[in-house]
Parts: structure tokens; C-alpha cells; sequence
């Protein structure tokens, strides 16, 4: 039933860290969003490109990528039955997730080197 | 697999009886799979919009779309509903509200507040 590296201790504890990063994150956007209102282009990638938010929305990418990719997991266990299948799904979902992140880190480096 | 296959397995949601403490927890489940599906939409925005001018201006546009603000509305449900239910879950790791009737009470609390916010957000972006 255990596959190892899929379940335990480890996936659950990153699962509660990212969450509670993001969770900050997502408070501290939306406060800059309700008070400094950055609503034209020049304000906003300057703002993304202000270097301690650059790092954390980087790292607010990649937590929220890590924990999608442990949650969808879960789900995937759950409802897909065979090895294969679970296999064929998480690779798609791993694609998708690694794809993601890459393509939000390069914005984010090519706004912050501009 | 093979240990017992005479346990009930039992994942058809459309059969089981849900307490509201299970509401809470399936919706969990789906809202976070809802904003995993629309990552790479978001990606997408954020690097048009981050772009030129040209790109922001394409970015609103899509965003004033009447189907993308009813995706909106939906994704923003998801996020204020995941983050009020996982509070409720780490609190449980905590051992807080672990007690049948606080349990219940959280739950309708995560539902409550969870209207609250979003109808608060309704109003501040449409009015």
C-alpha cells in the first residue's frame, strides 16, 4: 500500500510550511493591492521588481507549486487506482507544475533585470 | 491492495452523508484542485502583464472578459475557502477544536466567514 517517498512524515510537514508562506504572502499582496493600488503597468512591474518582493514572490511561486504538487498527489492516490495510470497522471501533473514554475521565475528574473 | 479486499471502499461522494465537518473538508479538496488547474492561466498573466505596456493592457482585457470574471469569482471562492478550511486543519494539528461540537462550529465558521469575505470583495471591486 506505502509507496515509499509518496507518504509519511516529510510531505505532511512541507505541506503546513508552504501553506502557512503562502497564507502571509497572500495577506501581504492583498494589503499592497488595497492600499498602494498598483493598477498601471509602470507601478506594477516596478513593484515586482523591487528586489525583496521579487524574492518573495519567487519563493512564493515555488511554495505554491510544492504545495499543489503534494495535495494533487494525494488526490491522485486516492482516486486512481493503478500503477499506471497514477504514473501517466502525475507525470502530466509534474509537467504542468515544473512548466509553471519556470515560466513564472523567468518573468519574474527578466522584470527584475530590466 | 492485496492485505484485505473486503474492506468497503467507499470514495463516490454522491453516496455518502456528509456532516458539515466532511463539507468542509471535500471542498478543500476540490478548490485546491480548481486553483491547481488555473496555475498556468495565472503564469500566463503574470508574465503578459509584466511585459509592456502592450502586454498589461492585453492582461486587463482578458481579465474584463464576463467569462473570466465569472472564473474569477469562482478561483477567488476557492482560495478564500482552501485558506479558512486549512486554518481549521493546521488548529486540528494543534489539537484545537477536535471536540465534536467545536468541530461543528468550526465548520460552520469556515463557511460563514468564508461568505463574509467574499461578499465583502464583491462589493469593494464592483462598487
Amino acid at each position: 500500500m506505502s509507496a515509499p517517498g509518496l507518504q509519511g512524515l516529510r510531505p505532511w510537514i512541507i505541506q503546513r510550511i508552504t501553506a502557512v508562506y503562502v497564507a502571509l504572502c497572500i495577506v501581504y499582496f492583498g494589503l499592497v493591492v488595497l492600499i498602494e493600488n498598483p493598477l498601471n503597468q509602470a507601478d506594477w512591474s516596478a513593484w515586482v521588481a523591487q528586489p525583496y518582493n521579487n524574492v518573495a514572490i519567487g519563493l512564493f511561486i515555488i511554495a505554491v507549486l510544492w504545495h499543489a504538487w503534494i495535495g494533487v498527489r494525494d488526490i491522485v492516490l486516492d482516486y486512481v487506482p493503478n500503477v499506471i495510470g497514477r504514473l501517466i497522471v502525475l507525470t502530466a501533473v509534474a509537467s504542468v507544475l515544473l512548466g509553471s514554475g519556470l515560466w513564472g521565475l523567468k518573468a519574474l528574473f527578466m522584470v527584475a533585470i530590466k | 491492495m492485496s492485505v484485505s479486499d473486503n474492506r468497503p471502499f467507499f470514495l463516490n461522494l454522491l453516496k455518502i452523508h456528509l456532516p458539515v465537518t466532511g463539507f468542509v473538508s471535500i471542498l478543500h479538496r476540490i478548490s485546491g484542485m480548481l486553483m491547481f488547474l488555473a496555475i498556468p492561466f495565472t503564469v500566463y498573466l503574470l508574465d503578459l502583464s509584466l511585459q509592456d505596456d502592450q502586454g498589461f493592457a492585453q492582461a486587463s482585457g482578458i481579465l474584463q472578459q464576463p467569462i473570466v470574471q465569472l472564473l474569477t469569482l469562482v478561483l477567488l471562492w476557492s482560495l478564500i475557502h482552501h485558506l479558512l478550511a486549512g486554518i481549521r486543519f493546521l488548529l486540528i494539528d494543534f489539537e484545537i477544536g477536535l471536540e465534536k461540537q467545536q468541530a461543528i462550529l468550526f465548520s460552520w465558521a469556515v463557511f460563514i466567514i468564508q461568505a463574509i469575505l467574499l461578499l465583502l470583495l464583491i462589493v469593494g471591486v464592483y462598487l
